[in-house]
């Protein structure tokens, strides 16, 4: 984990280049800036470096393969839930202009719960109206943790699940339960 | 006699380390180093003196300052000087029993010793320089802290030119610019509101900081926005121009060529000859194989172009950007200028018609080049 400092992107050589600015052999320095990613692949690969050197508690995530703006990631179900003992899947896409965009986050396992809809979209303030770009994908995952154990029925995605929460609560959790162990395990 | 002679041999090394690493000059660890080698505060803060006023000079100074100081040492090191002089490599005979011969061996033997510790001193700076640069270690314990803490959190990189928000967050001015056009004119960390991202001053204070503490991080970012910036201005139309380039290479004694070739050059040598021209005018001299050599000038111009073919890519690597217009016109009086001198140089005043075909095949290259630049632009403002 700790030797993925590797990943960082080159930085492009230095000196030369600046004091013998006029017309000089300052080749290869020409060559860096052409190579290196965008100020978002950028910020994406320094995220996924820092993320690997300290990750959220019973999280993981990474790139799917060679993309680096569409990665996947893994939630293992807090205990204290009904969504204990499950591991739970998401798909992140980043944005071209990410992190001024927030990423997308779609659950890939399907889980019983009011804020996430049946094709896995969740619904998530901080994924919409209050991202930030200083957020990063291990907040994101923290705040996605955060819903298992308290589920917003205010602002549903899925409104008869919501509804069963606040009207029945063991039910609700019975039948998240049931899900878990069918779909997450 | 003996510790004599190693203060003055250590005295002696010293002050070439310091000349080595001047900005290292008073770290706890040279401190000690000259406090083993007899150094004194006094002396160390005349040499610190010395070394602010004259860092030419420093060298002999601080070995005056050291000479007045320990004046009984000057005899036996004028001694060891002329031995060591003589004696380049340090010698193999010892001899232990005399005190007199060991403190003339003594330098030469020592010296080495010192010179040896001196280059390891020197070998652990670099080595902790580069620690430093490398993401990892740090020559402050808390240096990962203070990177976590100046480095922006919408780009994760050490701040560059940050800008403070009201409420006292710090980003890169660009990065909370676009963060204030596209994500609505609130702090990133913390919601507030701010006034307005257009309005973003960088915050000295924070900035130079940064410079001090990350030179080599900001230094790369500098190069890269740089090459960022040049490289997105001008792409499309150096490859224009240098395909326009190779086109007019078959045009008047292939003079287009020349102008590449001689702008990478052209610098020094037109200086050179800026400086030379008045002893050549006032010469003059007639030869009589002037003749000849425009011969073989002619020639070599006229293989300069096949030169350029293979030269091609890596000038296009080398220069990053073509000229602006003001570069250009400089650059055609530049060429102008040269093309005269290197015309009287070569054929002298019987030959001033061919140098005056020459200066006008010249310019008919630079009017094609004006051209070309004209299309650019209207390319560009498209």
């Amino acid at each position: 984990m700790v030797g993925n400092r590797d990943h960082r992107p080159p930085l492009p050589p230095l000196g030369g280049g600046r004091s013998s600015s006029s017309i000089s052999l300052a080749a290869p320095t020409s060559w860096a800036s052409t190579t290196s990613v965008s100020a978002s692949g950028k910020r994406i690969q320094r995220e996924m470096t820092e993320f690997n050197l300290d990750p959220p508690s019973d999280c993981s995530a990474g790139p799917k393969g060679d993309n680096l703006y569409h990665w996947f990631a893994t939630i293992f179900g807090p205990s204290g839930t009904p969504y204990e003992g499950g591991i739970f899947f998401l798909d992140i896409i980043f944005p071209s202009d990410y992190p001024f965009n927030p990423p997308k986050v779609v659950f890939k396992t399907r889980i019983y719960h009011c804020n996430v809809d049946s094709t896995g979209n969740v619904s998530l303030d901080i994924l919409k109206d209050n991202w930030s770009p200083a957020l990063t994908i291990a907040k994101v995952l923290i705040a996605v943790k955060s819903i298992f154990a308290n589920p917003n029925p205010y602002d549903p995605n899925a409104p008869g699940v919501a509804h069963l929460y606040l009207a029945d609560r063991a039910k609700h959790d019975e039948i998240a339960a049931e899900w878990t162990l069918r779909f997450a395990k | 006699m003996v510790s004599e002679g190693s203060t003055a041999s250590a005295s002696e090394s010293k002050p070439l380390g310091i000349a080595n690493d001047a900005d290292s000059f008073l770290s706890p660890r040279f401190k000690s180093a000259a406090a083993m080698a007899g150094w004194d505060e006094e002396a160390l803060l005349i040499a610190s003196l010395v070394v602010d006023d004259t860092p030419e000079r420093e060298f002999q100074q601080k070995k005056r300052s050291v000479l007045q100081r320990k004046s009984p040492a000057s005899g036996s090191r004028r001694k060891r000087r002329t031995l060591t002089s003589i004696i380049s490599i340090p010698v193999a005979v010892l001899d232990l029993d005399e005190t007199e011969p060991t403190v003339k061996d003594d330098g030469p033997k020592q010296e080495p010793k010192s010179a040896e510790a001196e280059a390891k001193k020197s070998d652990s700076m670099v080595e902790q320089k580069a620690d430093a640069s490398s993401l990892t270690s740090s020559t402050l314990p808390c240096m990962d802290k203070l990177r976590e803490e100046l480095s922006c959190a919408i780009c994760l990189e050490i701040c560059f030119e940050p800008s403070t928000t009201p409420c006292g967050h710090s980003f890169c001015k660009k990065c909370l610019r676009s963060a204030a056009d596209k994500c609505g004119k609130r702090c990133p960390k913390c919601r507030q509101l701010i006034s307005n991202g257009r309005s973003c001053t960088v915050n000295t204070v924070l900035w130079n900081t940064i410079q001090l503490l990350f030179p080599k991080e900001v230094e790369a970012r500098k190069e890269a926005k740089e090459c960022n910036s040049r490289e997105k201005k001008i792409q499309d139309p150096e490859k224009a121009f240098y395909s326009s380039l190779q086109n007019y290479d078959t045009r008047p004694i292939g003079t287009s060529s020349r102008h590449a070739s001689t702008r990478r050059r052209g610098e020094i040598t037109v200086q050179e000859e800026n400086g030379e021209w008045d002893s050549r005018v006032t010469q003059r001299a007639v030869s009589s194989n002037a003749e000849s050599r425009v011969q073989s000038r002619m020639h070599r111009r006229s293989i300069r172009p096949m030169r350029m073919a293979t030269r091609g890519v890596d000038v296009r690597s080398s220069r990053r950007g073509t000229p602006d217009q003001d570069q250009d016109a400089a650059l055609a009086l530049r060429l102008q200028r040269e093309e005269f001198l290197e015309a009287f140089r070569d054929t002298t005043q019987v030959h001033t018609r061919s140098s005056l075909s020459l200066t006008r095949a010249n310019i008919r290259a630079i009017a094609s080049r004006a051209a070309i630049n004209l299309r650019i632009s209207g390319h560009q403002n498209l």
